[in-house]
C-alpha cells in the first residue's frame, strides 16, 4: 500500500525533531522516519552542555534536549507518527519515498518532505588505516556514551575541531587517557574553551601535525605523526611515535545528501559547508518543489543552528500546505534572527561564506 | 596564542582580573572566555546581573565585579567550563579556586589533591574545601585551597592515586616484543581505500593512470564504493585522489551517481512489502 500524508520528515535528530514538532503544531499530519531505534540522532551521545542561547537550549546537555524534543512530539498523539528503525532508502522522481521499516518494505507519498538526514564522517587515508582500533570520532562517542563501552586505554585523536576536542574530553570522563590531539591546520579549529578543558586535563594539542601511519600486529599499537609544512607535506626529521591502542579520526563531516541527489535537487560543492549541499531559498526549500532541508545536510554547522533550521523548515513546509497559524510571521522572523545571531561571530565566518553560495534561489 | 595552544596568555588573564581592592574583599567570578562564540548562558543566569547583557550572543562576557558575589551560578552553567570562582580574601597565605569538575570519582572535602595549571602541569598541592553538586546543570563545583601565589595559575586538579586515571594511563602491554608485521602494509599504495570491497590506493592510482578519471568509472571497473557504506567513506577519498593526480579542482569531480536503495538490501525485502 501507499501511505498518503501531509509531511514526511526524514531523520529524527535535532533538525528533524524540530521540523516535525513545528509542522505538527501548525496542524499538519506528520510522519517522522528515524533510522535508529530511538529518536535524537547525534543528540543522544552529546553529554556536554550546549552553546547558543536559551532558545536553542544553551547550557542543557544534548541528551536532555533529545528527551525534551521527543516528549514534545509524543504529546501530539496520533497527529505525529514516528517510525523508528526506519531508513528512507529511495526518493523517486514522482515523489515516492521507499522505506525499510523494521525489515518491511513501505512506500510513502507525502505532499511535502523535510530531509534532515545529517552528515557522515570524513575519513583519512594512511598506511594501515584499516587496523582494528581506528575509529571515527562518532563511533567512539556512540560506543562510550550510548552503549557504555570503553574503546581502549590510550587514544590518539586526529583533529582539533569541536568534535575532536569534545570527544577527547568525553574519553577522559570515561577513564580513557588521551595521548595527544593532532591537528593539520596551524590553529585549533574548535572553540578555545573546549581546547582549554582538555589542555588543563593534561592533553597536548599538536597543531600543524598529521598522522603518517599506524602500526601494530593485530590491532593498533602505535602511530607515527610528523610536523607538516604549509602545503601539508611532512617535514622529514620531525616524525614521532606515539603509543596508543585507539586512533580516533575527527577530520570533519560531510552532508549525507544521497536522497536529495536521487530526488533531483540541484547540488553544489561548497568546501566550507563540508561537501555537496542542496541549493535552497530562504524558506529552506530546494530546487525540487515541496522538498525542504534542515540541519547538517544543508551544510555542516552546530546542533543549535540545526534546531532552528528544523523549526524554519517545518514551519514553511506546513505553511505551504495552508497550515499557517497566527504566529507564522513572528516565528519565521524569530528563526531568521536566531540563525543570523548564531552565524554572526568570527567562528562562523566559513559558514557565512558557504551559505552565501548555497542560499541563492 | 590561544588559538594555537588552547591556553590563554598571561596578558589575557591579567586583563580580566578585578582591582586589588575588589580581590581582597571576597570571592569573584573569573570568566576565562576570550573568543567570540555564540553563547550567552552566563549573562542570562547571573542572579545579580553582574554579567552584562549581551547585545549580540557572540560578545565576550563582561563582568561588573562590584555586583558579583562569587556565588558560582555562572560557573556551573557555562557550557565551556570557563568560569572559575576565586577567593583571595582568606588572608592566611592561602586562597581558593572553585573549578567546574565533570569527572568521577569526585574528591571528598578535606582530601589532598594535586593542583594543576592551565597547561595540565602539576604545580603544587591543594586541599578540597567544598564539593557542590548541581541537580540542574549536573556540573559539580569543587573548591580547592592553594597557597595564594598559585591562585591565578591553578585551574584543575588530579586525584592522588586515582584508580581510574592510573588504570587509563598504563597502556596494556603485550608480552611479545613489538615487531612490524610483514602482513602490515608499509607502502602508501597498500592503503585500503574502499574498505567494503577491499580496494587499495594502488589499484585506484593505476586506474586513474589508465584514464579512469571519474568516481563512477572507477566504481564500475573496480567495485570501489559498491559495498555496505555505498561510497560514504571512500567516495570523497577517491575524488580527492582523482583531483590530486589530474590537477582538477575537487569541486569539479562529480560524486558517483546516487541511486536507490541507499544501502544494500536483500531482494526478498522488495518482494515482501507491506500489504496491509
Amino acid at each position: 500500500m501507499m501511505y498518503d500524508i501531509d509531511l514526511v520528515v526524514i531523520g529524527g535528530g535535532p533538525a528533524g525533531l524540530m521540523a516535525a514538532n513545528t509542522a505538527t503544531e501548525a496542524g499538519a499530519e506528520v510522519l517522522l522516519l528515524e533510522r535508529d531505534g530511538h529518536l535524537g540522532g547525534q543528540l543522544v551521545k552529546q553529554t556536554h552542555k550546549f552553546f547558543g542561547s536559551e532558545k536553542q537550549h544553551a547550557s542543557v546537555r544534548g541528551i536532555d534536549i533529545s528527551t525534551m524534543l521527543g516528549d514534545r512530539l509524543d504529546s501530539f498523539g496520533e497527529r505525529a507518527t514516528v517510525w523508528k528503525n526506519a531508513t528512507a532508502i529511495g526518493f523517486y522522481e514522482d515523489g515516492v519515498i521507499t522505506v525499510d521499516h523494521d525489515g518491511i518494505y513501505k512506500k510513502v507519498k507525502p505532499k511535502r518532505v523535510v530531509v534532515a538526514t545529517g552528515a557522515s564522517e570524513k575519513f583519512l587515508s594512511f598506511p594501515n588505516n584499516d587496523l582494528p582500533g581506528i575509529y571515527g570520532a562518532g563511533a567512539v562517542q556512540t560506543m562510550m556514551n550510548v552503549y557504555g563501552i570503553r574503546p581502549g586505554h590510550r587514544v590518539l585523536m586526529i583533529g582539533a575541531g569541536n568534535i575532536g576536542l569534545i570527544v577527547s574530553y568525553q574519553l577522559m570522563q570515561a577513564g580513557v587517557s588521551v595521548a595527544a590531539i593532532v591537528e593539520g591546520l596551524p590553529q585549533i579549529g574548535g572553540y578555545a574553551v573546549h581546547a582549554g578543558k582538555v589542555r588543563r586535563a593534561g592533553v597536548p594539542i599538536l597543531t600543524s601535525h598529521t598522522i603518517l601511519r599506524a602500526d601494530g600486529k593485530e590491532s593498533v599499537e602505535r602511530a607515527t605523526i610528523a610536523r607538516i609544512d604549509r602545503t601539508w607535506n611532512a617535514i622529514p626529521g620531525t616524525e614521532k611515535t606515539i603509543e596508543c591502542d585507539v586512533i580516533c579520526i575527527s577530520v570533519g563531516l560531510t552532508p549525507l545528501a544521497e536522497l536529495l541527489w536521487q530526488a533531483g535537487c540541484e547540488m553544489r560543492y561548497i568546501p566550507s559547508l563540508g561537501g555537496s549541499v542542496p541549493l535552497r531559498n530562504n524558506c529552506l526549500e530546494t530546487t525540487v518543489k515541496g522538498v525542504y532541508v534542515a540541519g547538517d545536510v544543508t551544510g555542516i554547522e552546530e546542533a543549535s543552528a540545526a534546531m532552528v533550521e528544523g523549526h524554519l523548515a517545518g514551519l514553511e513546509a506546513a505553511a505551504s500546505l495552508g497550515f499557517k497559524g497566527d504566529r507564522y510571521s513572528e516565528e519565521r522572523k524569530d528563526c531568521m534572527e536566531q540563525l543570523a545571531a548564531l552565524r554572526s561571530g568570527p567562528t562562523a565566518e566559513k559558514i557565512r561564506t558557504g551559505l552565501a553560495c548555497a542560499e541563492c534561489l | 596564542m590561544l588559538i594555537n595552544t588552547g591556553v590563554p596568555t598571561r596578558e589575557q588573564i591579567e586583563r580580566r582580573l578585578p582591582s586589588p581592592e575588589r580581590r581582597a574583599r571576597g570571592p569573584y567570578a573569573m570568566v576565562e572566555c576570550f573568543q567570540e562564540i555564540p553563547c550567552n548562558p552566563c549573562s542570562t543566569s547571573c542572579p545579580f546581573d553582574a554579567i552584562l547583557p549581551m547585545g549580540d550572543i557572540n560578545e565576550i562576557p563582561m563582568i561588573d565585579h562590584d555586583r558579583c558575589t562569587g556565588c558560582g551560578v555562572c560557573a556551573s552553567v557555562c557550557p565551556g567550563l570557563a568560569i572559575f570562582i576565586i577567593d583571595e580574601s582568606v588572608g592566611d597565605g592561602t586562597a581558593s579556586v572553585t573549578i567546574p569538575y565533570e569527572f568521577r570519582p569526585l574528591p571528598e572535602k578535606g582530601e589532598t589533591v594535586r593542583a594543576v595549571n592551565r597547561e595540565g602541569c602539576v604545580i603544587g598541592d591543594a586541599i578540597v574545601t567544598r564539593v557542590l553538586l548541581s541537580k540542574k546543570t549536573k556540573t559539580p563545583l569543587v573548591t580547592i585551597r592553594v597557597s595564594d601565589g598559585l591562585v591565578h595559575e591553578v585551574r584543575f586538579f588530579n586525584l592522588i592515586d586515582d584508580k581510574a586515571v592510573s588504570d587509563a594511563t598504563s597502556l596494556k602491554r603485550k608480552e611479545e616484543p613489538i615487531t612490524v608485521d610483514s602482513a602490515c602494509a608499509s607502502d602508501d599504495d597498500e592503503i585500503i581505500l574502499c574498505r567494503c570491497e577491499g580496494i587499495t590506493l594502488r589499484t585506484i592510482r593505476d586506474l586513474i593512470r589508465e584514464g579512469y578519471t571519474t568516481v563512477d568509472e572507477i566504481k564500475r571497473i573496480s567495485r570501489a564504493g559498491m559495498g555496505a557504506c555505498q561510497a560514504r567513506t571512500c567516495g570523497p577519498l577517491i575524488a580527492a585522489e582523482i583531483a590530486r593526480m589530474t590537477g582538477q579542482p575537487i569541486s569539479e569531480i562529480q560524486p558517483s551517481a546516487h541511486r536507490a536503495p541507499v544501502k544494500p538490501m536483500p531482494i526478498e525485502f522488495f518482494l515482501g512489502g507491506d500489504s496491509e
